[in-house]
């Protein structure tokens, strides 16, 4: 009798469980490690498992991931969720049908409201929305506040200011942009974005991004060539082209916080850095917009403009078993902007700020000044319509790559600016050819 | 007697046959493996190379073209040249560093183990360890460059890896400094089955320990010192991870190889098909480097 009654217990917990079991779904997501993940498990994987009873997240964070998914949707036996390098990937992955489309759960749970509009508008890939962004960033001018107040230099607020200060802090033996590629290549591209759209001028990029104008126009090839004489004849990033080369990860911060660098064009995922490594040296570092390469104010959009930019995507592998619960997954993301500036907190708003439509006052209490400030003036600038384009974030895939690989052709004199453009010209044809130029929202 | 060699050979057959099968049987894992492995892929990558393919959308069949654009496209044949230069720096410098090494260790009784563990350390460390070990050292700012700089010592503060000019050796460099320790222990092992009498005659000719070296070790390592040659050869076709590394082909494709060109047309610009021709020109090379070795051998060479 003892033993019928284990028995008969036995299976009714097998069978409880094996009912509670099926109606968990475990949702999985993979994405790329980013030193902040034990944040992202406690502040937003827990908090959602907690919460929800019938669906749980397995977050996976996967090393060398670009090389993983790729293989792994293939096989059908990727992730629910995943994280995508840009744009331009996404628009790969998109038209080899292994994305879901979101539009559906963007009405139904209102993502348009939630996201600013270009951010969202990034996401779309033949009208349909296919993935939601992680961060957004911008380019700036991070300066040594310490260093600029020691020699009582301003600013620099125009082209001219911020070149005749570039040549006197080089006089003096300091670098006057400390910047490297050594542990990234693509870093190229934040200076070639930032040249075609501070020299030429964002109304012209956003043209040729339309096709409404050739890559190899002069405003370009100016913009090209005045990097060329910046890096590879003045040496002014990094100190010169060989060192450019040779620094890499935090060593342009260094330099910066030992006032060994003044100036550093750069994005604004440096945040996350900048404060532990001034602290280090008793100095401060504070940032301003960069302004416009150009005097001329035809090619301008106004005093200043911030490049637009995201860092990473979301997306849904279209063979996933639980699009529904997917969908959960990704509105809890979009839907607690406070949970979302708590977790970019830990990263010093370097990572992870979800381009919502914050207010100022949703960031947390003590919140750095300079984020704060950075945020504030992101929005109301771009929000009248001076933005710029990154290419990470706005070129498809081959025109990306030629334009941060072959630019080192230029600058080692092996390549003429003429014939780096015709290239990318030609690349961007192929890509337009195949389908692969993303959509862009038209200008206001 | 017919009947019994008849049953002789009855019984012969069905043993031979018994033991062919077993073998197939026995071999038939191995087997296996390399189809799915090896050959799959093999021919998979023949077929994806006549391709236009992205890697997720749908192959198009595009015959030899990616062939011909291999042939005009000028970073491939760059990338090549790189991998001559990179494989004759391999034949060279380690293979004599190695040698020497091997030939001095085997002359000394003390404390040997401990040097051929010193030796061999660096190849067991992970290429990512020793590859920023070394991007520490050569470091422009705070390397031993310019730390010599510091005391007053110039010309060692170069940017080894940020120059077009050194970018290749000073990969090339790092990774010889892993890899022949591996050639030290390799070449030890060889000598030590030199016979022993041939050094005592060479002593009584009166040769020195360099004629010893030239003329009684190195033909007795023959076998093994070309053996490492001709896997020397095979490896520097796909090297890729120092490079990738240290400088990822740059600056200025100054130190791209055909692993790393193939990598960034396969990750970063989606192009799998053009990817896989070069990969099928590489596989090429190295049926090349292969097929000498072999047909120099049935030739009489002792190699």
């Amino acid at each position: 009798m003892k033993r019928l009654s284990v028995l008969i217990l036995l299976t009714l917990f097998i069978l409880v469980g094996a009912v509670g079991a099926q109606d968990v779904v475990t949702v999985t997501w993979w994405m790329e490690p980013s030193g902040s993940d034990d944040h992202v498990q406690e502040l937003i994987i827990d908090a959602f498992n907690a919460t929800h009873d019938n669906i749980q997240i397995d977050y996976q964070p996967q090393e060398s991931i670009n090389d993983q998914l790729r293989p792994a949707l293939q096989a059908g036996v990727g992730p629910d969720i995943v994280w995508l390098a840009g744009n331009a990937a996404a628009s790969q992955y998109v038209a080899g049908g292994f994305l879901l489309p979101l539009t559906g759960y963007a009405d139904a749970y209102g993502w348009a409201d939630k996201l600013l509009p270009w951010a969202y508008g990034a996401g779309i890939v033949a009208g349909e929305l296919y993935s939601i962004p992680v961060t957004y960033e911008s380019m700036v001018l991070f300066y040594n506040k310490t260093v600029f107040e020691e020699n009582g230099w301003e600013v620099p607020t125009t082209a001219d200011e911020l070149w005749s200060l570039a040549q006197q802090t080089a006089d003096m033996g300091l670098v006057p942009f400390p910047y490297g590629n050594a542990t990234w290549q693509p870093s190229n591209e934040h200076l070639m974005g930032i040249y075609l759209n501070n020299y030429a001028g964002p109304d012209n990029v956003y043209a040729a991004l339309i096709g409404e104008k050739a890559w190899t126009d002069s405003e370009f090839a100016e913009a090209t060539d005045l990097l060329r004489e910046h890096i590879a004849d003045l040496g002014w990033f990094g100190g010169s082209l060989e060192d450019y080369y040779s620094l890499g990860g935090w060593d342009p911060a260094a330099m910066l916080a030992s006032g060994e660098g003044t100036m550093m064009m750069s994005g604004t995922w440096m945040f996350r850095g900048l404060s532990p490594t001034f602290a280090e040296t008793g100095m401060e570092w504070d940032w301003a917009p960069l302004p416009p390469f150009s005097e001329d104010a035809d090619m301008q959009v106004g005093p200043y403009s911030y490049d637009l930019a995201l860092g990473g995507n979301l997306g849904v592998n279209a063979a996933t078993e639980h699009p529904e619960e997917v969908g959960v997954v990704l509105d809890f993301l979009l839907s607690d902007k406070a949970r979302i500036l708590e977790l970019a907190s830990t990263t010093g708003f370097g990572e992870w700020v979800i381009p919502l439509r914050y207010e100022i006052d949703d960031f947390p209490p003590g919140t750095d000044e300079r984020v704060l400030r950075f945020h504030s003036d992101f929005a109301a600038t771009t929000g009248a319509g001076r933005y710029g384009y990154t290419a990470w974030t706005f070129w498809p895939a081959r025109a990306n790559q030629q334009l941060w690989e072959a630019i080192e052709l230029v600058w080692a004199g092996e390549m003429s600016v003429e014939e780096y453009l015709e290239n990318h010209a030609a690349e961007w044809a192929q890509d337009e050819a195949d389908g692969l130029v993303l959509s862009i929202l038209p200008r206001e | 007697m017919a009947f019994k060699i008849d049953s002789r050979v009855g019984v012969t057959t069905a043993y031979r046959w018994r033991q062919i099968l077993s073998n197939y049987v026995f071999l038939a894992p191995v087997v296996a493996l390399n189809l799915i492995v090896i050959v799959i892929p093999s021919l998979t990558s023949i077929y994806i190379s006549m391709t236009k393919w992205s890697g997720l959308n749908q192959p198009e069949f595009i015959g030899l073209a990616n062939f011909d654009r291999l042939i005009n496209d000028p970073i491939y044949w760059k990338s090549l040249s790189h991998n001559v230069i990179w494989t004759i720096f391999f034949l060279t410098i380690p293979v004599f560093m190695g040698l020497m090494g091997a030939f001095l260790l085997s002359g000394i009784k003390r404390f040997q183990m401990l040097y051929r563990v010193a030796f061999f350390i660096p190849y067991v460390i992970a290429s990512v360890v020793n590859t920023e070990l070394w991007r520490t050292l050569l470091h422009p700012r705070h390397g031993i460059g310019a730390w010599l700089a510091k005391q007053g010592i110039e010309g060692f503060d170069i940017r080894v890896f940020g120059s077009k000019h050194t970018a290749l050796y000073g990969v090339a460099f790092v990774d010889s400094w892993h890899f022949w320790g591996f050639l030290v222990i390799v070449y030890l092992a060889a000598m030590y089955q030199v016979q022993p009498d041939l050094y005592e005659v060479a002593i009584l000719e009166g040769a020195s320990r360099f004629q010893r070296f030239r003329h009684v070790t190195v033909p007795g390592i023959r076998p093994t010192l070309v053996f490492t040659l001709l896997m020397i050869m095979i490896w520097s076709v796909p090297a890729f991870d120092y490079i990738y590394l240290l400088t990822d082909g740059g600056p200025a494709h100054a130190s791209e190889v055909l692993g790393t060109y193939l990598y960034n047309m396969s990750f970063f610009r989606f192009e799998v098909g053009y990817a896989a021709a070069i990969g099928v020109t590489m596989a090429l090379i190295t049926a090349c480097i292969v097929a000498i070795f072999v047909i120099l051998r049935r030739r009489g060479w002792e190699i």
